[in-house]
């Protein structure tokens, strides 16, 4: 099985709160639109199970965890699964730069909650550039 | 006074579409279909030891939905919590083809043609909702205090 070297960009992708998809959604414009040649992402629901595939593919990759609440579940999940967390982006440090905001619902995100994410793929993006 | 609820626990997988789907009809479910008292279950949070997750759905009746057939949902909620009442594989409904696209996965991606999909896998979740057996959740009460009450 080939593994890839990429940067694994993983968010929580939390269902309950509007945080969760902002995660999810920076997390994507990274590996889909930013640097789709040195960054991936990985369901995070699938590195949990623990399965061989996943665990060979997680093992000793540099990882950037996105989270959308203080609970930090992605970090520590991919650290239980033998990632190595490079960084660990929290949504709620950049969300407190914009007081007021109303960033949209866990379903869908207002006009402000993507200007949040663009702030965070940025920094995302920033960071594997460093890396990769 | 007992409490009836059904938990919802979706994949929301990042790497195809399939994961999309199952958040997003989990989502429209929670919103928009208020059968009965419907909750969704944070699945990292539940992986990652939430105590009040796992107990809920030792408790009550749950529901996962995946993405794709690997399931992972589904087999995180058995590891955890002991049982599923209901299971939904999206890839089923919607196709592999589609399930496993990992080119159309942000929401500002989709198109009617994904929306029409969400609403057909919400409806498969009231379908699952409403085969569960009364007695799966009647007169059972919860305090989230982790003693699983």
């Amino acid at each position: 099985m080939q593994m890839s070297n990429k940067v694994k960009v993983i968010p929580c992708s939390g269902i309950g709160k509007v945080f969760g998809l902002v995660a999810r959604e920076a997390a994507l414009k990274t590996v889909v639109e930013l640097c789709p040649e040195k960054a991936e992402t990985v369901c995070l629901a699938y590195i949990v199970t623990g399965d061989e595939e996943v665990k060979a593919k997680m093992k000793d990759s540099g990882c950037i965890t996105v989270d959308g609440c203080p609970k930090m579940c992605a970090s520590k999940n991919v650290s239980l699964a033998g990632g190595i967390v490079v960084d660990e982006i929290k949504v709620l440090d950049t969300v407190k730069d914009h007081k007021g905001k109303k960033f949209g619902s866990p379903t869908e995100l207002s006009d402000d909650g993507y200007l949040v994410v663009e702030e965070i793929a940025a920094r995302i993006e920033t960071r594997i550039n460093e890396i990769a | 006074m007992a409490i009836l609820k059904v938990g919802i626990l979706s994949c929301s997988g990042e790497e195809c579409l399939g994961g999309t789907i199952s958040r997003l009809a989990t989502r429209k479910v929670l919103e928009e279909m208020k059968m009965v008292d419907t909750v969704t279950l944070c699945l990292p949070l539940y992986n990652a030891g939430g105590k009040e997750e796992r107990n809920f759905a030792s408790v009550f009746p749950t529901i996962s939905v995946d993405g794709c057939d690997k399931l992972c949902a589904k087999r995180s909620t058995e590891k955890y919590s002991g049982r599923i009442n209901g299971s939904i594989d999206v890839s089923k409904i919607i196709g592999n083809e589609n399930a496993l696209n990992t080119k159309i996965i942000r929401n500002n991606d989709l198109k009617e043609e994904h929306y029409r999909m969400v609403d057909e896998v919400a409806g498969e979740i009231v379908k699952a909702i409403s085969d569960l057996e009364p007695n799966s959740y009647a007169g059972k009460t919860f305090r989230g205090c982790g003693c699983g009450d």
